[in-house]
Formats: C-alpha cells, structure tokens, sequence
C-alpha cells in the first residue's frame, strides 16, 4: 500500500492518509466499545456479583433469648446478662501485655483459675498468633467490672446471656435446658428453640473499602426472640412435684411421674417426674435423673384401663348398666390359662366391677364383644400414638396390631396387660371420658381456645362410666385414699407387674388415675410411681394419696368450687343399688 | 444571511463552532460525573470549572494567533523546551516518586505539556520545509527529534507522557508520507527493541504494572486492585448502568483515582453501555471534526499539525479506556476533557486552540 502522493514538487500531504487515519480511529473506537459491551453484557453477572461482594455485607443484631413463662406469665426460664472474658494473643503480645503480672493473677483469680495455667494458654496462643482465645465465660457482671478495670490490653469482654431456671428441678424436664452457647437441647428450650432465639433483625447494607456501614439496603425485623407461655400452671406445678417427691422417697420408689390435663382445653397442667436434677447446676445432671418419665416411659398400666372395656361394652350394647356378671368362682379358664380376682366376688354390676378391680369381671365384657369392636376402643383412647403435645422424646407407647388375638390375649389386655402406655397417654384417656367422650390433643402451650377435639366415644356412655368410677373413691372401693374432702372424685387404681425376662416379676408399677370434680369435671391427672418398695405397692395405696393431695390443692388453686351437696345426691341415687 | 453573518463571527474571534460545541459536551458530561466520583463535593466542581475555564481561555487566546506564528517559532519553542526538559532532571521537584515538576517559584508546571504540542510543531515545520514526502534522511531527522524529548521524559520517568509525545511526532511522520516499509521497519525494530527495554530501561515499577496488565488476578489487593476494581465497576453497570450517583463501586471508594484517571469506569457503572455509546460518539465526533480541519487545513504545515493534534487526543482517549476497560496496562493518562485534572487539559485546550487557528485562519487566508 506504498503511496506516494503526487509529484515531490507539489507540498501537498495526501489526503487518504487521513481518511486511512480516521477510519483506522473508528474501528479502534468500535473496539472499545466492544470491549466494554463484553464486560458489561456478556460478562456482567460475574463482575456484579464481583461489585456486590465488596459492598453488601449482613449484619447481624443481638437478641436477647425469650423467657419460658407458666400459664400465668410466671417465669420458669429467664435469661441473665453475664460476660465473656476473650483476649486477642496477637493484641497481648504487640502490647506486651504479659508483662503486666499484677494485673493477671488478679485475672486468674477472678476467673477462678490458677494463673501459671492460664499464662500458659495465653503463651500457647501467642506462639500460634490466633486472634481469639476463651478466658472464661459465664462470667457475673460485678466481676466483669472488676476485669474491666484491669485493663490488660488484648483482653476484653462480650456481653452474653446465661439461662436461669427460679424454680430449678421442679421443672426441668419440662422447661429442659439450653448449652452454654445458649441453644436450648433438651425440653421446651430444645423444642421451641427457634421462637425463643428469635430471627436475629438483619440489616443489609452497603459497606465502602474503609468498611464503613453507607447505606441500610433492607431490615429483616424477622423475628424478634418471642416468650413461650407453657400451659402449666408453676403453683400445681410446685405441688405435684412436692408430693410425688415425697411419695417416691417415703415409698423408697425408683421413680415416679405425675400428669394433670385440663379435660376442657387438652392443656397439660402439671407435669412433673422424680428423680428431678437442678438445671442451674450441671452437676446434678444424669441421663437417669433427666429423663421426662412422663412422656417417655411407657408401662403396662393394669387396672387403670378397666374403665376402658367397661365404655366399650357399652358403647357396643353387650351390656347395660344394670346388669349382672357372675365372677365366681373368682377365676376363670381360658385356652388353658386362668384368669383371677383376688377373691370370689359372685354376681357383680359394672360398678362393683370397676369398684372392686375384677379381672374375671372385665374378661367376661371384653370376650362378651367383637374383637374389632374391643380393639378399636384401644385405638380410639389414644393407645398406640402420641398424645398430640409433641414434647421431646414422647413415646407412643407399645399396642401391637395382630391379626390374630386369642381369647386369653384379650383377657389381657381387659386388665391392662399386654400394652403399655406413656403417663400422659393415660392422662389423655381419662381427660376423654371427662369430656363426654371427646378427645382432644394434648398441648404444653397455653391455649387460647380449646379445640373442637374428635368424639370417640357417645357422651351417654362416658358419662355412665365417669359416674361408676365414682364409686371407686368412695367407701368399699379400691380408691379411697384418693378422696379429695368436699369434692366428688371418679378415678381407678392400677397395680401393674413389671415384666421381667421370662414373665413378670415382684415390682409394681402403682398408678391412680383420676378425673376431680366428677360433676363437672375440671381435671384429669395421672400419678404412677414405679417400683415402690415398702410395705404397701398397691396404686390405692401408694398413689392414691398422692393423687388426694395434688388434686386438692389443684382444685382450689384453680378455683373449683367444692360439690359436696352434689355428691351426696348423686351418691344416694346410685347408692340404689348395693355394692358388694 | 443572518447564517453567514453569524458565521463570519465565529470566524472573527477565531473559534470553530462545530468543534467547540463537542468540547462543551465533554466537559459538562465530566462535570456530572466528577460530581458523583468526587463524592458529591461541590467544591471539587468549582475547581474544575475553574481550570475549564482558564482551559478555554487559553485556547481562545491561541486561536486568535495564526499558524505561520508557530512555524517561525517552532525551532525555538522545541530548544526551550528541550532545556526544560534536562532543567527538571538536574532541579526538578519530585513527586509521587517521579521528578516532573520545575518550581518557577511562582508556580510548578510539567515541560513535558509543553512538548506536548512543541514536538509535533517542530516536526510539522521540519518536514513541511521540504517538498512531500520527505526524504529517508529527512525522516531520520525527524525520528530523532522525537525521539530527544521522548528519552527524556521516560527518563524522569514518566512513560505515558513520553510515549504520547512519541505518538504526537510520529503521526506528523505518518502523515507526512512516511512510507510503509520504513513503518515496517520500525514496528520489527520496535518489537527487537522490547526486551531491551523491558530489561534496561523499564522500572520495576512498569514492569509490575505490564505483568499486572497481563493477568491481574496474580495480584488483586495489590498492583491488580486498580484493574479488578475498574473492570467490576464498568461490568456492573450492564445495559444502562446503575444510574448518576449511584454506583457502588465508585461511591464506596472500593475504585481509586475515581475522579481522575479511573473516572471512565464510575461513567460506566453509573450510565452504563448506553453512556459509553454517546461518549464515545462525542470523542469519534472530536476526531472527525480535527481530521476534517486538518484535510481542509491550506499548507503541509498546518495539515500535519492539525492530523498530529487530532491523532494525538485520540490516543488519549484509546489509551485511557484501553487501561481503564483493562485492554492496555496502567499508564497514568486522563481521560481528557472529562476526568478532574490540572496542567494536561490546559495544555489540550492550548492544542485545540491550534486546530482553530488552523481552522479559521485557513479561511482568512483564502479570501
């Protein structure tokens, strides 16, 4: 492209240079363009993203753990601000803080820590430059002051909150516990961990190179830590704990728990086990004192769920109130096994049956029946699945679904053999019969409204049975130590053998379950202890009296008013009939 | 006829319309994003409308001299400068490590701006005396008399401005009818010339800044930062950019020289392809409008002056996006007209008060 314009003569510049020039400008203009059309059309995503992640940062705000709070806005769990004592190693050594040896062993002292141990970990850290270390933690805030006020350069403290529980072991298994990073891992803490952590309020911002907050993009209030109002009521609470755990120790039992409902709302009332630790004290901690026995021991309940053939046979019509069953001779043969009351109690009604604890009586309703009939009762009561409180560790307890049951299977299972049932489960079935028949599931958060809850069994026949377990309380029954002065009790006794390897052995679950006021019932409550072993083990007479005293005091606490006028009437009418 | 007569004003007070009103657009839209880049601080505006100012002052003041002026003086022009040049390497001032500044006691100013136009002057006269093209031995001539300026600025060391002084000659050479096997040549040379360069001349501090060039990442809190920082300011503002005052790369000071060097990228975060568009537009339209007047220009003289001017600003703008979009290696060239800055715009609106001159004198002559 060699050109030279024109004759040497002629002192001209030849113009196609120029037009070669500007066309040569435009492309590279264009190629600019290019270039800037690819980073910002073509590659942009990345270099947004790139732009974004040095400029958009989340921060988080500090919240305080929501409290536990009982039915009436006591407190159970609260939370009390204590400090973190941290130290920088990188800080220390740049100030030479060790050098200050005064000030350390008044730090060592305070943190309770000899001071060579801890100058050793502060050195350890410094050699390997970390940026954080823990001094101690949990610390009160007099002697945080104190810390502060030494003033060791590279050591510092950070506001934390510590779980306190006022009212200790009465109900850690409920309430349970959070760690010491103050995330709950057992009970109410553990289960509603996220309402009470709350959603810490993010703010997105816009940060500069100096990291420097610009501009708050988005607040995500989210959540604020929330308080959780449990259903129980701390003063029966306090009660229950109090008897069950000097029944447990006055009986020399393993164990005991109690249960109480509200029949109206399904709230949990009380709910309390022995042994019990203290959940402001670590040490007191066991895996055998921390379990919440009452959700997640299941145990053959015996007796106490007679009243459940009893409904069902006359929910099926086999049977009437009136009627007579001939006991005697007080046991009875079935596939070669036997079945026995402790004595011949000859022709018996449904009442005397309940009152007196038969097992001839209750084999004879529940082979008077279709097996399904006899067997959707079980399913119907609550027996198999949960109680619907959705407590950590709930058991459903054990109801095996056979095809085939043989007759003395289901002899078995008449007199509370054969299945086994958590506490609360109980609680719930007993809570049913109050209602009327209705079922509704259990809650440990205070309800607002009752739920309609599910009919499972006729008002009719529920109502009959409540009545008949009346007489169990009353003179001649298996439960009067449970009597309640001044309120008219419908419960059953229930003295259960604990299965052993090979069959059952000499321990006894003994168990009282209850219904207070039976005119208008109010409560259901449960009380078994496990393994009593003094002289009495029977549930008339080792849970019973626990039974009295808890639902005495519940009964004023919530303000029943007493029916002693009611009972007599109701006592005389059905006092009709003579009661063996 | 009111058209004329309108005409023959500008033509009176020596301004070419066309050109000036592209000049305008520049300097307000650099205005708007000083504004943004700068932090909003007024006060940096009215500093640079200052300096507009004077800028304009001074090219009014040269467009009224005529170009014959310049041919007579360009000899003396280029000694002085020259002397000013080897003065600031014996007495100058240093400054961010560079020795630029001669202190005339009553102020500080750069020689290398004034080479800036005395090179391609000197160029255009030596060349221009002859008949065109100009000889081989002409042309080494002239190849060394860029090439005196140049040496001694890189030497001071300042290689961006060294290198556009370079340009600044060299297209007079072009123009002039350099013939395409000596460009040949000189690109082969040029090219066996690098490693010399690279090894005996260049600082490390260049050489960072080439290797940088090459792959950024290798360094991105360091020599890499100006580069990632700029490219994800100009890729984030896609299509039509995040709008005046609000990117986030510029505003958040996460970009340096943001005002100055690096303000092609707050433009393009904040106005986005659309705005580089009707820059680019604005600069293609400037260079069109010089190479328009250099065409028109009556003798060799003023043609090659005009062509060199006009090629000159452009390499400005090409080297400062090429850098800033990250297709060149950092060299610490502005954005002319738009970035915030002192003594190089003053020395550019000097030199576009040539192109007027040429311009409007060329009319005079020819009636």
């Amino acid at each position: 492209m060699k050109k030279r314009t024109g004759k040497p003569k002629q002192q001209q510049v030849g113009r196609w240079r120029f037009y070669v020039v500007f066309a040569t400008v435009a492309l590279v203009f264009f190629a600019l363009i290019s270039r800037a059309a690819y980073i910002q059309v073509i590659q942009p995503d990345m270099l947004r993203k790139q732009g974004d992640a040095r400029t958009h940062r989340y921060l988080a705000d500090n919240v305080h753990r929501g409290m536990i709070k009982d039915r009436n806005g006591l407190e159970l769990a609260i939370s009390a601000p204590v400090n973190t004592v941290w130290a920088d190693p990188v800080t220390i050594n740049r100030y030479h803080g060790l050098t200050l040896e005064r000030e350390w062993r008044a730090l060592a002292d305070v943190l309770n820590d000899p001071v060579d141990r801890l100058l050793d970990k502060v050195n350890v850290a410094i050699e390997k430059e970390k940026r954080f270390i823990y001094l101690g933690r949990q610390i009160t805030p007099a002697l945080a002051e104190y810390i502060d006020q030494l003033d060791i350069p590279g050591v510092y403290l950070r506001p934390e909150s510590k779980r306190y529980y006022p009212y200790g072991e009465v109900s850690a298994h409920l309430v349970g516990l959070t760690n010491i990073d103050d995330d709950g891992i057992e009970g109410i803490e553990s289960l509603y961990n996220d309402e009470l952590t709350g959603e810490a309020g993010k703010r997105h911002v816009l940060k500069d190179a100096r990291g420097q907050v610009i501009k708050v993009l988005n607040v995500d209030e989210a959540h604020p830590a929330q308080d959780i109002y449990l259903s129980i009521d701390q003063g029966i609470q306090a009660l229950a704990y109090q008897e069950l755990k000097s029944a447990v120790q006055y009986h020399d039992a393993d164990s005991g728990s109690v249960v109480m409902v509200d029949v109206n709302t399904g709230e949990i009332l009380a709910l309390v086990n022995s042994p019990s630790y203290n959940p402001n004290n670590r040490n007191t901690y066991s895996a055998r004192n921390a379990r919440n026995r009452a959700v997640t021991d299941a145990f053959e309940p015996g007796s106490s769920i007679k009243p459940l053939v009893v409904l069902s046979a006359l929910e099926f019509g086999s049977v009437s109130p009136g009627d007579l069953i001939d006991t005697s001779p007080g046991w009875m043969q079935i596939g070669g096994r036997r079945v026995r009351d402790g004595r011949n109690n000859g022709k018996m009604d449904l009442i005397s049956i309940l009152q007196k604890s038969s097992n001839v009586g209750v084999t004879k309703l529940a082979l008077s029946m279709p097996v399904e009939h006899f067997l959707d009762a079980y399913y119907n009561a609550g027996f198999g699945t949960d109680s619907g409180s959705s407590i950590l560790g709930e058991s459903s307890g054990v109801f095996y679904d056979r095809r085939r049951w043989s007759d003395f299977e289901l002899a078995t299972l008449s007199f509370g053999y054969g299945l086994s049932v958590t506490p609360i489960q109980l609680a719930r079935f007993y809570a049913t019969i109050a209602a009327g028949g209705i079922q509704r599931p259990l809650s440990i958060i205070k309800r607002d409204t009752a739920p309609e809850g599910d009919r499972v069994f006729a008002a009719s026949s529920s109502r009959q049975v409540l009545r008949m377990l009346e007489r169990v309380t009353e003179e001649g029954g298996t439960g009067t130590r449970a009597a309640v002065e001044g309120y008219r009790i419908a419960g059953k006794t229930g003295t259960s053998r604990k299965a052993v390897a090979g069959g059952y052995g000499h321990d006894y679950y003994s168990t009282f379950v209850g219904i207070a006021p039976a005119s208008k019932p109010r409560i259901a409550l449960v009380v078994v202890v496990n393994n009593p072993k003094g002289d009495e083990y029977g549930g008339g007479d080792v849970a019973a009296p626990v039974f009295s005293k808890i639902a005495q005091g519940a009964l004023r606490i919530l303000n029943e008013s007493p029916d002693q006028e009611g009972s007599v009437t109701l006592a005389n009418r059905q006092g009709g009939k003579p009661s063996a | 006829m009111r058209n004329e007569e309108s005409r023959n004003i500008w033509r009176r007070i020596h301004l070419d319309l066309p050109l000036l009103s592209g000049l305008l657009a520049l300097m307000l839209l650099g205005l708007i994003v000083i504004y943004s880049a700068g932090g909003q601080d007024i006060a940096l505006i009215y500093r640079q409308v200052t300096r507009l100012g004077i800028g304009l002052v001074v090219m009014l003041f040269v467009a009224q001299i005529p170009p014959a002026f310049y041919q007579r003086w360009a000899v003396p022009l280029f000694l002085v400068g020259c002397g000013m040049l080897i003065a600031v390497l014996l007495y100058g001032h240093v400054g961010k490590g560079a020795q630029r500044w001669l202190d005339l006691g009553v102020t500080k100013f750069q020689p290398s701006e004034i080479m800036k136009l005395a090179v391609p002057i000197m160029i255009a006269w030596f060349i221009s005396r002859k008949p065109i093209p100009a000889t081989l031995t002409d042309t080494f001539i002239g190849l060394a008399l860029v090439m005196i300026p140049t040496l001694l600025i890189a030497k001071q060391p300042d290689l961006g401005t060294s290198l556009l002084i370079a340009a600044s000659g060299l297209f007079v050479l072009f123009l002039a009818g350099l013939s395409w096997r000596l460009i040949f040549a000189f690109i082969l040379s040029m090219s066996a010339f690098m490693p010399v360069m690279w090894f005996f001349i260049m600082h490390n501090y260049q050489k960072q800044r080439v290797l940088t060039f090459l792959d950024p990442e290798t360094d991105p809190l360091g020599t890499g930062y100006h580069i990632i920082q700029s490219q994800i300011a100009i890729g984030s503002g896609g299509k039509t950019g995040k709008g005046w005052l609000e990117g986030t790369q510029s505003q958040l000071e996460f970009l340096p020289e943001r005002h100055t060097d690096f303000i092609f990228a707050v433009f393009s975060e904040e106005f986005g392809l659309f705005g580089i568009l009707v820059l680019l537009a604005i600069y293609l339209y400037i260079v069109g409008r010089g190479m328009t007047i250099a065409i028109r220009a009556q003798d060799s003289f003023t043609k090659l002056l005009a062509g060199s001017i006009t090629l000159t600003f452009f390499v400005y703008v090409f080297v400062n996006i090429g850098m800033v979009s990250g297709l060149l290696p950092v060299v610490g060239v502005p954005l002319p007209l738009v970035s915030y800055g002192g003594t190089s715009m003053v020395t550019l609106m000097a030199a576009f008060g040539v192109l007027m001159a040429i311009s409007t004198h060329r009319r005079f002559l020819q009636q």
